[in-house]
């Protein structure tokens, strides 16, 4: 679905196709009829009337008890200090180049060149994954948002992976403050953007980054030496330049997120809802 | 749906909460109660990035070690060392590594006098088969010394020379 589009010659207004393509990814797993409120329904029909009440207090529990834990999805297990040096997280960009709001973020420099502190940077990531993973858990929509042309292909298809969105090209204006002119009168904004790459192409902080804030969207974002890291909900600092970290980021947030939707699926088959009760009855798999 | 723009003003999470609290917004957000559970450990609170002016500096220190002040003089004798750096390696040992190291083993064993430690590590180098070479003007005295050691080099050693001579401020750049 995604790569044909991509691969469509993107001298085509590259702007117009990329936002195009949100109606597209709107269409997940099931393309049932869409609803009045514009959300994508499942096949069956709405649970029965005569039971709300089970129906409310199952929901509540599902998604009350997960916060009860301070880390419900054991996301401390998938990285360590030493994993991320290994991954070069710890090396930031020259003094030259340092923000000053990424100060309290950095151990020192070494010979002119930025060490960003990976004590920091570990609980930074344990707060922004286990985030991530609720999120995902209540059935949010993610967006990947970076303009690095580096590592552009690796986050469409991380982002493929995990069934959630990319965006990795041009951004257009008023995508995210104007959605109801671009796409259509219902649409769902993402829940979460995460940013791999807080700035473009010419090193000034994503214009993502503003407008989530003006449209309440948390964001969670890769934070460099040479990043602002002001406005991001849960930053994160590390390195966004070296392959090695990247590929780490994109490899946490895909099992994060993997590990969200699994668990979401088990805590449904064991209170047993109703809409699941269905699925099962028509015979598609759990 | 009612919602507030203002990203200069407050965190999204007070903006959502106050418009809550004020029945604008109905629907809670996905979001909120994961958020009012698992608060960041910095309010996302918009600030405006003022510059430094004057004398203020950032309070950021400097990374040196110990081992740095061996490392500053080796390579300020010797250049970068006669191995190439193998960076893809992670347990790589740079000659100038071996030569701290030595250079440290020494030092325990009782040695003070800098220059003395500093001859002795090269000559224990040698002994395991390191040839250092010398740059700058020490240089002709080994050239002199190997050319009568060992006759046909002198060629190889002037290519050398050259070579060393534009490797040398590229050395100084890498910083490393």
């Amino acid at each position: 679905m995604a790569p044909a589009r991509t691969a469509l010659p993107r001298l085509l207004c590259a702007g117009v196709r990329s936002a195009r393509r949100w109606p597209g990814f709107l269409r997940k797993a099931t393309p049932g009829p869409a609803g009045p409120s514009g959300r994508m329904l499942t096949g069956a029909p709405n649970p029965a009337r005569s039971e709300p009440q089970d129906d409310h207090d199952l929901q509540r529990k599902i998604l009350d008890l997960p916060l009860k834990h301070s880390d419900f999805f054991n996301v401390k297990e998938l990285f360590s200090v030493k994993s991320l040096f290994e991954a070069r997280v710890h090396l930031g960009h020259k003094a030259g180049c340092r923000h000053r709001f990424m100060e309290p973020y950095i151990f020192g420099s070494r010979l002119d060149q930025d060490i960003i502190d990976l004590e920091q940077t570990a609980s930074h990531l344990q707060l922004a994954l286990n985030f991530t993973a609720h999120v995902a858990y209540r059935k949010g929509i993610i967006l990947f948002v970076s303009r690095n042309r580096q590592f552009m292909h690796l986050i469409e298809n991380t982002a493929q992976n995990c069934g959630e969105y990319a965006h990795t090209r041009y951004f257009k204006g008023g995508l995210l403050t104007n959605a109801q002119l671009l796409f259509g009168p219902e649409v769902r904004l993402p829940d979460l953007i995460i940013f791999l790459h807080t700035l473009n192409n010419v090193f000034e902080p994503h214009v993502a980054v503003r407008d989530a804030a003006k449209m309440n969207i948390p964001t969670v974002g890769i934070v460099d030496t040479n990043c602002n890291p002001c406005l991001i909900t849960y930053p994160i600092p590390g390195n966004d330049d070296s392959p090695p970290a990247v590929h780490l980021y994109c490899r946490l947030f895909c099992t994060t997120i993997n590990r969200a939707k699994e668990k979401r699926r088990q805590m449904e088959i064991l209170y047993q809802l109703p809409s699941v009760k269905r699925a099962e009855d028509s015979g598609t798999a759990n | 749906m009612a919602g507030s723009r203002l990203e200069t003003v407050g965190s999204v999470f007070s903006r959502t909460r106050n418009l809550m609290r004020a029945g604008v917004l109905k629907e809670k957000p996905l979001w909120y109660d994961v958020y009012k559970a698992f608060p960041p450990l910095r309010e996302p609170v918009f600030q405006k990035p003022n510059l430094r002016y004057g004398k203020a500096k950032a309070t950021i220190q400097d990374i040196f070690y110990h081992e740095d002040r061996i490392r500053a003089k080796f390579f300020s004798a010797y250049g970068s060392g006669p191995k190439a750096f193998d960076l893809f390696n992670p347990n790589f040992k740079s000659t100038c590594e071996r030569f701290v190291e030595k250079y440290i083993e020494l030092q325990n064993l009782g040695e003070t006098n800098e220059e003395k430690l500093f001859v002795e590590t090269g000559k224990a180098l040698l002994a395991e088969g390191i040839i250092l070479r010398r740059i700058g003007e020490a240089r002709a005295v080994t050239i002199r010394h190997q050319a009568a050691a060992e006759g046909n080099q002198p060629q190889k050693d002037d290519a050398w020379e050259q070579q060393e001579a534009r490797e040398e401020p590229q050395g100084a750049c890498s910083g490393l």
